[in-house]
C-alpha cells in the first residue's frame, strides 16, 4: 500500500515545477500583451492545464479498471481452474487404480507362480522373491489409499443446500458398513429421534463425513463391541448426530490435535490423516461444528451438529 | 478356506489383463470363472448360462456398470452382484445399494478381499432366499 501511495505521489509531484513556469511566463508576457489579449492567454493556458489534469485523471481511472479487471480475471481463471481440478481428480483417481489394481493382481498371480514354479528352489531366494513381490502389494495398497486421499481433498467446492431427512441418510450409510461389521461380531445400535425436523445440507458432503466416522469407529472397536449411533433434536436448535464406540479410545494427549491435517494415531501406512480434518472442513462448510469425547480403553464418541438452515444459529 | 468349488462367479471388466488375471486367481482359489469383457456380453453370457455371482466394473464403455446391475437384477434377480470401481464415491454406492447390488469394491482391491466379499454376497443370498 505505501509503494502504491508513493508512487501516486511522485506522479503529481512534477506538476508543480510547472506551475511556478507558468507564473513567471505570465509575468513576462504582461509587459508585451494588452489587458484583453493577455486575459486570453491565461483562460487558454488554464483551460489547457484543466484538460491535462483531467487527461491524467482519465488514464488514472483507465489504469485502476484495467488492473481490477486483470485480478478479476485472474481469480475467475482460478475457480474454473480450482473446478477442473476437482472433475480432473476423480478422472485422476480412476485411471490410476485401473492399471494400479493390474499391478496388484498381476503380483499376486507372480507370487502363486513362483510358490509353485520354484518348489524345489532353495527356501532363502524363494522367500525372499515372495516377500519382494508381497512388498508390491503393500505398496499398491499404499497408492490407493493416496488417491482415495486426494480425491476428497479435491472435493472442497461449494455444498448444494437441499432438505435431507437425517435418520434416512444416516441409515443409508451405516448399512454399508454393517456388511463389514456383521462378520467382524461388531454390533451396531441405532438410536434415532424419531420425528426429526428436516435440515437443509450438502448430502454428499454429510454423506462423507458419517461414513468416515463409522469406518473410524469399526477400526476402533474390537470384537464383540458395539458401535452406536444417535440423532437429536438439540433444545437451542440444530439436530446432532453421534457416533459412539466401545473401542480403544483416544490418549488425552492427541485429542487436540485429532481434527488436524496429517495428524495420525494408526500404524504408519495405514491411515494419511486426512479422514477427520476433512471431515471437520465439511463440517465447517455446512455451519455446523464437530467434537469429540474420549477415554482410552472405553471408547470415543463423535458429535457434529449441524444446523437446520444453513447459516442459523443454536446454543448446542 | 469356505467351499468354492460350485460357486459360479462372472466377472466383468473392460480391461482384458485385469479380467484374464482375476479369472485366473478366482480359478487357483476354487471358482468356476466365466468373464465378459462389456455389459451386453455380460448380459448375453447370463441368459446362456447360470451363475451365483456377478463382480461388475462400474465404468465401462457404452452401457455402464450402473446400467448393467439394474438390467440384471430386472432380468435375474437371485443373482448377487458386487460392483468394482476405480474411486470412491459415496452416492454411486448408495446408488449401488438401492439397485440391489450386494455390496461393493473400490479398486486396487486383493483377492482376499474380493474373495471375502464373493462369499458374504453368497451368503445374503441364501439368507435372503432362507427367509
Amino acid at each position: 500500500m505505501g509503494r502504491k501511495g508513493g508512487k501516486e505521489g511522485s506522479r503529481r509531484l512534477p506538476w508543480l515545477p510547472w506551475v511556478g513556469v507558468g507564473l513567471v511566463a505570465l509575468g513576462s508576457l504582461g509587459a508585451l500583451l494588452t489587458g484583453s489579449q493577455l486575459w486570453l492567454v491565461v483562460i487558454l493556458v488554464l483551460g489547457a492545464a484543466c484538460c491535462g489534469v483531467a487527461t491524467g485523471q482519465l488514464l488514472a481511472e483507465l489504469g485502476k479498471a484495467r488492473r481490477e479487471r486483470a485480478l478479476l480475471d485472474a481469480r475467475v481463471v482460478q475457480s474454473h481452474k480450482l473446478a477442473a481440478l476437482g472433475e480432473l481428480s476423480a478422472g485422476i483417481a480412476h485411471e490410476i487404480n485401473n492399471p494400479l489394481a493390474i499391478i496388484g493382481r498381476e503380483a499376486e498371480l507372480m507370487e502363486h507362480l513362483v510358490g509353485s514354479a520354484l518348489a524345489g528352489a532353495q527356501d532363502g531366494p524363494r522367500a525372499e522373491l515372495q516377500e519382494s513381490l508381497r512388498e508390491v502389494s503393500r505398496q499398491v495398497e499404499r497408492c490407493k489409499e493416496i488417491t482415495r486421499n486426494l480425491l476428497s481433498f479435491a472435493r472442497k467446492m461449494e455444498p448444494v443446500f437441499q432438505k435431507v431427512d437425517l435418520n434416512r441418510l444416516v441409515e443409508d450409510m451405516v448399512r454399508l458398513v454393517e456388511r463389514e461389521t456383521q462378520g467382524k461380531g461388531i454390533q451396531i445400535l441405532r438410536e434415532y429421534h424419531q420425528g426429526l425436523e428436516p435440515i437443509r445440507t450438502d448430502p454428499p458432503g454429510l454423506r462423507q463425513v458419517v461414513l468416515n466416522l463409522l469406518n473410524n469407529a469399526r477400526q476402533a472397536t474390537e470384537q464383540g463391541g458395539t458401535i452406536t449411533v444417535r440423532t437429536k433434536a438439540v433444545l437451542g436448535g440444530g439436530v446432532e448426530m453421534e457416533v459412539q464406540d466401545t473401542g480403544c479410545g483416544i490418549p488425552r494427549e492427541h485429542l487436540a490435535r485429532i481434527f488436524d491435517p496429517f495428524f495420525t494415531t494408526k500404524a504408519h501406512g495405514k491411515g494419511t490423516g486426512l479422514g477427520l480434518s476433512i471431515c471437520h472442513g465439511i463440517v465447517s462448510r455446512l455451519g455446523g461444528r464437530i467434537g469429540v469425547r474420549s477415554q482410552v480403553g472405553k471408547g470415543s464418541c463423535f458429535t457434529v451438529w449441524l444446523p437446520v438452515e444453513p447459516g442459523s444459529g443454536g446454543n448446542a | 478356506m469356505k467351499e468354492t468349488s460350485k460357486t459360479r462367479v462372472l466377472l466383468v471388466d473392460d480391461e482384458e489383463r485385469f479380467l484374464s488375471t482375476t479369472g485366473r486367481l478366482l480359478g487357483v482359489r476354487g471358482f468356476q470363472v466365466g468373464t465378459a469383457a462389456s455389459a451386453p456380453e455380460a448380459l448375453e453370457e447370463l441368459e446362456q448360462n447360470p451363475y451365483d455371482v456377478v463382480v461388475l466394473d462400474i465404468r465401462m464403455p457404452g452401457m455402464s456398470g450402473i446400467e448393467a446391475l439394474a438390467e440384471i437384477k430386472r432380468r435375474r434377480p437371485d443373482v448377487e452382484v458386487l460392483m468394482l470401481t476405480g474411486h470412491a464415491s459415496v452416492d454411486a454406492a448408495v446408488e449401488i445399494m438401492r439397485l440391489g447390488g450386494a455390496d461393493y469394491l473400490l479398486k486396487p482391491c486383493s483377492m482376499d478381499e474380493l474373495v471375502d466379499k464373493i462369499q458374504a454376497a453368497l451368503e445374503r443370498g441364501k439368507t435372503k432366499k432362507g427367509a
